[in-house]
């Protein structure tokens, strides 16, 4: 029998993974909202990220959350740049099978590029706060992964935020909305969906610093994050923030919780399951509106 | 929006060699004939490769090849792209290796026994699978080589995990260079065999049925074409002729790990050569595979086992889709047709038209979805 | 209903769809007649397509049912529709732009059982019926066009011929005006009525009301997501509340 003080301690550690998955799912569901692109590079961008923050970790001993000073902006630029001119080159009518296949491409140089800067081995950031925890009602909950959660929570409410109460965010939503009524009202969708896509990127800058800090990197990590991402956003209703989000946190929960009894590996399957499941019961997801059906 | 103007209509008028490309010439029996040409110039392939090296680069390019036409069947014919048919490739393998390993039967027996057993189990997968389109599909796709991978790397006791599983050879007695010799011929008799599958499919109601899905699901349906049923039949065939392959290879290759037989980098490059070849012409992925396994045999002999494929597999991708979606076979039948004597530049002007027309299509439909965004409010809708 | 119509052929009984908070259809009860040109008009985003897509199993409706010809055909699946004798045309012209103009009429045949799937497309006695009806919407010249290479209006009529090879008792035309010049306007207008008077029948989506008036013999007329008239043209023609639904006066 599972000692409750155990099952607490994993309840907590879901939810704070959950708050990661959700932010880096923000993302994905930001690119689809805009354009019906599933972004397969958007974990290999983590990934890059990641790298960063352990490089600059390890060569200046600095936190690596200061890395993010030069990432987010790099990030959103590439995010514009990528748009402008890979995606929004697309046509239209096979725009979601191109872009699987173009953003599946620029993963694999990513993975590649990594590789050959790094090579495979793998790595980890020492942080002197990178064993310590803390003790919340009887659980130990390690630093890190309440920075991280931190983090994500930051970034997310900062995305709420911008998507509310900016003039951008507004420009944004209309644009995701109803393109064509967004240029006939004076909004330059191309370029305002290309700050979109930056700002999805700039999130996987900030969850790949996050991840940094309690995750062992090496090149071809991105492929076990991309697949849970993915399902969250199915789960959730492809296009639906809040969904996302929800999905995230439910799904991280229940991982954490099934590690107890299966170990870590097959824990990794709930996603894969709750996808499936979500098909054959609710193939539009559970809180998003007809779009995953159709696209 | 284009108004109706009945302008008289440039005919296409495919040249002989245009048609051969596509494989769907005007006669009954040519596109066999050209596919028993192809064969035998292949069957040549053998006697020049100088070493077994260059042989069984031979067998890995014809693998290719088979897997690339397999999936061509489902991905060229119906639109849906898909990148998780390496799962049902490694389960063809795993089935036959594990087939071989505890049971008595003929190794090839076995092939044919897991592929059925693994087009059986695909129907179910793509029962849930295709009940979305576009994005939905790939990622669920995805999903299901990520799982297996999962999976198979986790389930020791009968996989090996990745220590690997080590099939025994069908003929034992065969020295190294024969071996590759004689599996050549049985990947090139499988290659006859996925290229002729296609081409009954391709010149059947069932595939004028799955082309009018690619080019317009909703479209079909309102037409009374059972989209569901026949997206499946066709998902079911492919996977069926791609699970044969990875038995052959199985038995060719005689090593099983899970991170090669469920590599989703290796679905993605199978994409990548029928798109390159042309997903529209029946040697459209024969030509792709030739050309990107080839690539992909030098970069691994010339800068061995580095990151470096991967970048060179990734700028091609990104290349093949932004500049040449319609695959090198179509820029020839272009070439071919601008040179022939039926050349008309309105032609190419009436195909952009059309081009922006469809395009035009996508963006309304894409405005007469509800918006994507649940949080917000919505718009009024048309 | 003043005049006499005959028997119902499509009926629909509080039809409702929303989309987020949006009530798209709301209520919708209608009935369109057997053997008529029906009409259903209304203003922009009065959610004649939404209704049209419910009516023909694109879209799942939230509520209520569709009956054509007594059967509840709610929630069938939209190949199932088709069969059922129930054929449309999209409010953007869409054909397969890759398949020939032949083939595009062929595709829309049935065969009688899954095995006949593996036949050759081209059976000679539907390619001679295919013949027959390109050569009445006047596309007879053009069947070995890739559908692409074809004009707007073309492929309009060519839409029609599709929904016509499927051998439909009615068929839904969703702005068959939308976009094309007014001789091929006036084309489908004659075509619509002749084949309406060899026993199909028809319902119509438009905004074109001078098209809509001199075609049809029962309008419907829908306002934010519900009818709000129904009668002859004349009749709703007169009706205030349509005025202030399509005038806003």
């Amino acid at each position: 029998m599972v000692s409750g003080a155990l099952l607490f301690q994993s309840l907590i550690l879901g939810l704070l993974l959950g708050g990661l998955y959700a932010l880096l799912a923000a993302g994905l569901t930001l690119y689809f909202g805009i354009m019906r692109v599933v972004m397969l590079a958007h974990a290999a961008f983590i990934l890059l990220s990641a790298y960063v923050a352990w490089w600059f970790s390890s060569t200046t001993g600095l936190d690596p959350m200061i890395s993010l000073v030069a990432t987010i902006p790099l990030f959103f630029g590439i995010g514009y740049v990528m748009h402008r001119f890979l995606l929004a080159r697309l046509r239209p009518t096979t725009m979601t099978m191109m872009s699987v296949l173009l953003t599946f491409g620029i993963a694999l140089v990513i993975e590649g590029l990594l590789g050959l800067a790094w090579t495979g081995t793998q790595r980890r950031i020492h942080l002197p706060y990178g064993t310590s925890s803390v003790e919340f009602l009887g659980a130990q909950i390690p630093v890190v992964q309440i920075v991280s959660f931190a983090l994500a929570a930051l970034s997310l409410a900062s995305l709420y935020l911008i998507m509310k109460r900016t003039q951008f965010g507004r420009s944004l939503r209309a644009t995701i909305q109803h393109g064509q009524a967004a240029q006939l009202v004076g909004i330059d969708t191309t370029k305002v969906a290309g700050m979109g896509f930056g700002l999805g990127l700039a999130t996987a800058a900030v969850g790949g610093a996050a991840l940094s800090l309690q995750a062992t990197i090496y090149p071809s990590l991105h492929w076990h994050w991309i697949g849970p991402l993915m399902a969250i956003i199915v789960v959730g209703g492809l296009g639906s923030i809040p969904g996302a989000a929800i999905a995230a946190l439910a799904l991280g929960t229940i991982r954490v919780l099934l590690e107890i009894p299966m170990g870590s590996t097959w824990a990794q399957t709930v996603f894969y399951v709750a996808l499936f499941l979500t098909l054959m019961l609710r193939p539009q997801g559970f809180f998003g509106g007809r779009l995953a059906q159709r696209f | 929006m284009r108004n109706a103007s009945d302008t008289s209509t440039p005919l296409r008028r495919g040249s002989s060699a245009v048609q051969a490309l596509r494989g769907a010439g005007s006669g009954r029996l040519g596109p066999f004939a050209a596919i028993l040409v192809v064969v035998a110039v292949l069957a040549t392939w053998p006697l020049l490769a100088g070493n077994p090296y260059m042989l069984s680069a031979g067998v890995i390019v014809l693998n290719f090849a088979v897997f690339a036409t397999a999936w061509n069947l489902m991905g060229g014919l119906t639109g849906y792209v898909s990148l998780g048919h390496i799962a049902f490739f490694g389960l063809g393998s795993y089935g036959t290796g594990l087939l071989v390993i505890h049971s008595e039967i003929n190794a090839f027996v076995a092939v044919m026994a897991a592929a059925v057993v693994v087009g059986l189990l695909s129907l179910l997968v793509g029962w849930a699978a295709l009940r979305v389109r576009g994005a939905s599909f790939v990622i669920v796709t995805i999903a299901i080589v990520l799982v297996m991978l999962l999976v198979f790397q986790s389930w020791r006791s009968v996989t090996g995990g990745s220590t690997g599983l080590v099939v025994p050879r069908p003929f034992p007695d065969l020295l190294r260079p024969e071996h590759h010799r004689v599996f050549f011929y049985i990947f090139l008799g499988l290659l006859l065999l996925v290229l002729v599958s296609y081409l009954v499919v391709d010149r059947s109601r069932f595939g004028q049925a799955l082309k009018a899905i690619r080019e317009d699901e909703d479209k079909a349906q309102s037409l009374g074409i059972p989209t569901a049923m026949l997206k499946l039949a066709a998902f079911g065939i492919s996977c069926f002729l791609t699970a044969i392959a990875g038995g052959v290879y199985a038995l060719w290759f005689g090593d099983l790990d899970p991170i090669f037989q469920f590599d989703v980098v290796l679905s993605a490059q199978i994409a990548l050569m029928a798109l390159l070849g042309g997903v529209r012409y029946l040697f459209g992925p024969l030509v792709g595979a030739i050309v990107v396994g080839s690539a992909l045999e030098y970069f691994l002999l010339n800068f061995g086992e580095t990151q470096f494929h991967l970048v060179a597999t990734g700028l091609l991708l990104v290349a093949v889709v932004l500049f040449a979606p319609d695959g090198v076979l179509a820029l020839a039948a272009q070439l071919i047709r601008r040179l022939g004597p039926s050349a008309t530049s309105i032609r190419e002007e009436s195909a952009a038209e059309v081009r922006a027309q469809q395009d035009a299509r996508a963006l309304a439909e894409r405005v007469e979805e509800p918006g994507a965004d649940a949080t917000t409010d919505r718009e009024d809708r048309r | 209903m003043t005049e006499e119509l005959g028997a119902v052929a499509l009926r629909t009984e509080g039809l409702s769809k929303s989309f987020g908070g949006v009530h798209a259809v709301d209520n919708a009860t209608t009935e369109f007649y057997a053997g008529r040109i029906n009409g259903l008009i209304g203003p922009n985003g009065s959610g004649k397509t939404t209704f049209f897509n419910c009516v023909t199993g694109m879209i799942r409706p939230d509520a209520g049912h569709v009956f054509y010809r007594d059967r509840d055909i709610t929630r069938w699946q939209p190949h199932r529709i088709a069969r059922a004798g129930l054929g449309r045309t999209f409010q953007l012209c869409r054909v397969f732009p890759r398949l020939t103009v032949l083939d595009n009429l062929l595709v829309a045949v049935h065969p009688p059982h899954p095995l006949a799937y593996l036949g050759r497309p081209r059976v000679a006695s539907l390619v001679e019926r295919a013949r027959g009806i390109l050569a009445r919407v006047g596309l007879d010249h053009l069947e070995t066009a890739e559908a692409r290479d074809v004009s707007y209006g073309q492929q309009k009529l060519l839409e029609l011929a599709a929904a016509l090879m499927a051998g439909p008792d009615m068929v839904m035309l969703d702005e068959p005006a939308g976009g094309v010049n007014p001789a091929l306007i006036e084309r489908i207008a004659v075509l619509v009525t002749e084949l309406n008077a060899e026993g199909t029948t028809f319902l119509v989506v438009e905004h074109n009301m001078e098209f809509m008036m001199n075609l049809c013999d029962h309008v419907v007329v829908f306002d934010r997501g519900a009818p709000i008239a129904a009668g002859s043209a004349a009749e709703v023609q007169q009706n205030p509340l349509v005025l202030e639904a399509y005038l806003g006066v």
